[in-house]
Order: structure tokens, then C-alpha cells, then sequence
């Protein structure tokens, strides 16, 4: 949920990076830390196993700059992809205002990228959100790879409602700006819409 | 029907008041007004000096600072504030697995500082970062008086009807943006670049 504070003249909200394991959401969050200038972004957390794999979140905060007088933070916030870290994923789903779904496009990864589709649909309506009507951005990562799917084919089995969809290598940087640009416009329209 | 605080607000000198239908915060449609707002501050002062914490922290579920006294640990809570809230949420999930409703208290000692982290009316964290010479027991015993009386002003708000606190949040909302507003803050973020154009 939005969290307005009318005294240090700040909007906060919050994105939720989700998908399949090993789909490069630590890798989005680890690039937008690498290009954003120090003074707009805070301290990058990572909880993660000694292997590198997110145990339960990482978080990013970012200000976006100045619209209206009013600062804009986003927190940016990853999920654990494996499976069984499921109950992690909904605790981090609590107030969010938007999510960027992260797909790994080898076809080998089609399975995992349905199951946490359905998997994230499922935790926002415990949390009382849906999956049709909340900000939403479809990502997919990992096109630089020799066995990846087409773009059409992918979109079609993934894309949920006709929302914006973005090609990335996120090891590279290629599309994450993007996917956060059009993820940060829907969540600014739909608080207008709010207020 | 309360008004937004403007950027007037930045040159007030402390411990001034704002006029009593002033609205501070939304706090998920809870809209918290100047005296609770003041309410609030002055129980969290006293909690600070009362243990000599280096800081005390009031943050919602979602992991933002709403209130803070004590400037021990710098002025940026961002990152404790996500933390804390993630940790009394995995907390309150492993209660739920072993069969008990919650887990309202977590206590971590450390060698020289401590943290203590406590729900306050299902919906707020309060969160003390205290060092070695305050007892556990007068901690608990001051979060308890302090939580009682956060709660009774989040009861206060939360008693409020709900449709009159929408209508009143919307009108005081700041996010009446234009496209045009949305699409320059948007293009105006922009990565660093070095001389040869790379990041």
C-alpha cells in the first residue's frame, strides 16, 4: 500500500520483483543499485544462502526524483524463486503496489515460469490483491541464451492481461530500466486513480 | 475535512504546532492528523530518553518509518525499517507453525547494543535500539506502557468512519499528477554515465 507522509514530503511504494528461480531478479535489483547515482538510492540488502541464492528477500530502496514537490521512493524488493520458499514470498508480497514478473526464457525453465505465474497469483489474492487489476510489468530475462523461446510464443503462454512486455539480459543491463520505468508509470496512474 | 502540509512545513521551527485538521500521514487510508501526529512524537521522545536508546522507531507492517526519536544510528532507517518489519512477519509465521497465534515480542542481544521489536495494534512495529546498560525488564516494561498508549490513538483512528477518511485522504492526496508529470519524472531518471557513455 502507498505510504504517503505529508511532513518529509514523500511518497513510498512498493515493487515486488517475482518469477522462477534463477530467472535474474537479484540481477535486476543488483543493476539498477549499480546505475543509480549514490545519492538517490539507500543500502542494497541481500538475504541470501552461501551460494548466492536469495533465502528470503533483497531490497533496493530508490528515489526516483521529484514529482509535485513530493519525493518518490520505491522500494524494489526480490522473492525467493525456489519452490519450497514459498511462505518468504508471501510475507514479502504484504502491501505491495507493484510487480515486475522476471521469466527465464530457455525453454527448459516453461514449466517453472507457469508454476510461479500461478504461484504469485494465488499469494496476492491471499493478501487481497489480484493478479488483473494490480501493476504489472512481464519481463523476459535471459534472451541472450542459445535455447530461449520466441518472443510470441513465451508472450502468449505468459502475458496475463495486455501488460507491457520487456526483452532483457539483465546481466547486461538490456531492459531493466525499461521494466522499471513502466512499472513505476503504472503504479504512479493507478495511486492517481486512488486519489 | 483535513488539508495536506505544505512545504512550509520544512522551515518550522521544533516543537511548533500546525493547525489540528492538518492531515501528516496516510497511513493506508489510516489519516493521521497533526495532534495525533504530536501524540505520537511525545510518547516515542519519552520511550528514547526514559531507556537512553539510540533509537526508537514506529513503522508499519510494510516495512516505513512513520515516526522516529534518537539520532544514535544517523538519520536514514530505510533499510532497518524494511528488515525489522520482514523479521517480526517471519516471526509471526513461525508462531503460526508451532501452533501459537503470535509472537509479539523479538529480542536480539548483542554485545554492546540490543534490539527489541513489538507489535502495536496488528498493524505497527515498534522498534528500540538500546545499549547494555538498560535492563531487559525496564524495556519491557517501558514498550508496554508506550505500546498502550500508540494503541489507544490507532484506536482512535481506526474508530473513525471509514468512507469520511477515504474522502478526506483523496482530497488531501498530492498524487493528482498529469501524464505529462508521470512521463518527466519517469525520463528524468536516468542512469549514471561515464564520458564514454558507458554505465
Amino acid at each position: 500500500m502507498t505510504f504517503i507522509n505529508y511532513v518529509a514530503h514523500e511518497i513510498n511504494c512498493k515493487i515486488v520483483y517475482y518469477g522462477p528461480g534463477l530467472g535474474g531478479k537479484t540481477t535486476n535489483l543488483k543493476y539498477v543499485y549499480a546505475i543509480t547515482s549514490p545519492e538517490n538510492r539507500g543500502k542494497m540488502i541481500s538475504l541470501a544462502t552461501e551460494t548466492e541464492r536469495t533465502l528470503f528477500f533483497d531490497f533496493l530502496p530508490i528515489d526516483l526524483g521529484q514529482i509535485r514537490n513530493y519525493s518518490t521512493r520505491f522500494h524494489l524488493y526480490t522473492v525467493p524463486g525456489q519452490v519450497f520458499y514459498d511462505a518468504s514470498r508471501k510475507l514479502i508480497l504484504r502491501g505491495v503496489d507493484g510487480v515486475v514478473f522476471v521469466a527465464d526464457s530457455q525453454e527448459e525453465r516453461l514449466d517453472a515460469n507457469l508454476e510461479s505465474l500461478s504461484n504469485l497469483e494465488q499469494n496476492l489474492k491471499e493478501h487481497g490483491f489480484d493478479l488483473n487489476t494490480i501493476p504489472y510489468v512481464l519481463q523476459l530475462n535471459k534472451r541472450d541464451l542459445p535455447d530461449v523461446m520466441p518472443i510470441e510464443k513465451l508472450q502468449k503462454l505468459l502475458q496475463v492481461k495486455g501488460e507491457p512486455v520487456f526483452e532483457a539480459v539483465a546481466t547486461q543491463g538490456n531492459g531493466v530500466l525499461e521494466t522499471l520505468k513502466a512499472i513505476t508509470r503504472q503504479v504512479l496512474v493507478a495511486l492517481r486513480k486512488s486519489a | 475535512m483535513g488539508r495536506a502540509i505544505g512545504p512550509a512545513l520544512h522551515t518550522m521551527a521544533p516543537g511548533s504546532k500546525l493547525p489540528t485538521d492538518t492531515i501528516v500521514m496516510n497511513l493506508s487510508e489510516l489519516l493521521l492528523h497533526e495532534p495525533e501526529y504530536q501524540r505520537l512524537r511525545g510518547i516515542l521522545a519519552k520511550t528514547q530518553r526514559d531507556l537512553r536508546a539510540a533509537l526508537v522507531l514506529l513503522i508499519d507492517r510494510g516495512g516505513h518509518e512513520i515516526a522516529s526519536e534518537g539520532k544514535g544510528l544517523g538519520t536514514d532507517h530505510t533499510a532497518l525499517a524494511a528488515l525489522a518489519a520482514a523479521n517480526l512477519a517471519a516471526t509471526q509465521e513461525l508462531a503460526r507453525l508451532v501452533g501459537e497465534t503470535e509472537f509479539s515480542i523479538i529480542y536480539h542481544q548483542g554485545r554492546c547494543r540490543s534490539i527489541h521489536v513489538s507489535d502495536v495494534a496488528k498493524r505497527f512495529s515498534l522498534v528500540l535500539v538500546f545499549d547494555d546498560s538498560v535492563s531487559l525488564g525496564v524495556v519491557r516494561w517501558k514498550v508496554k506502557r508506550a505500546t498502550a498508549s500508540l494503541e489507544e490513538i490507532f484506536r482512535g483512528l481506526i474508530d473513525r468512519p471509514k468512507t469520511a477518511m477515504v474522502a478526506a485522504g483523496a482530497a488531501a492526496s498530492p498524487a493528482h499528477f498529469t501524464d505529462a508529470e508521470i512521463e518527466k519524472l519517469i525520463k528524468h531518471f536516468a542512469p549514471k554515465v561515464d564520458k564514454e557513455g558507458k554505465v
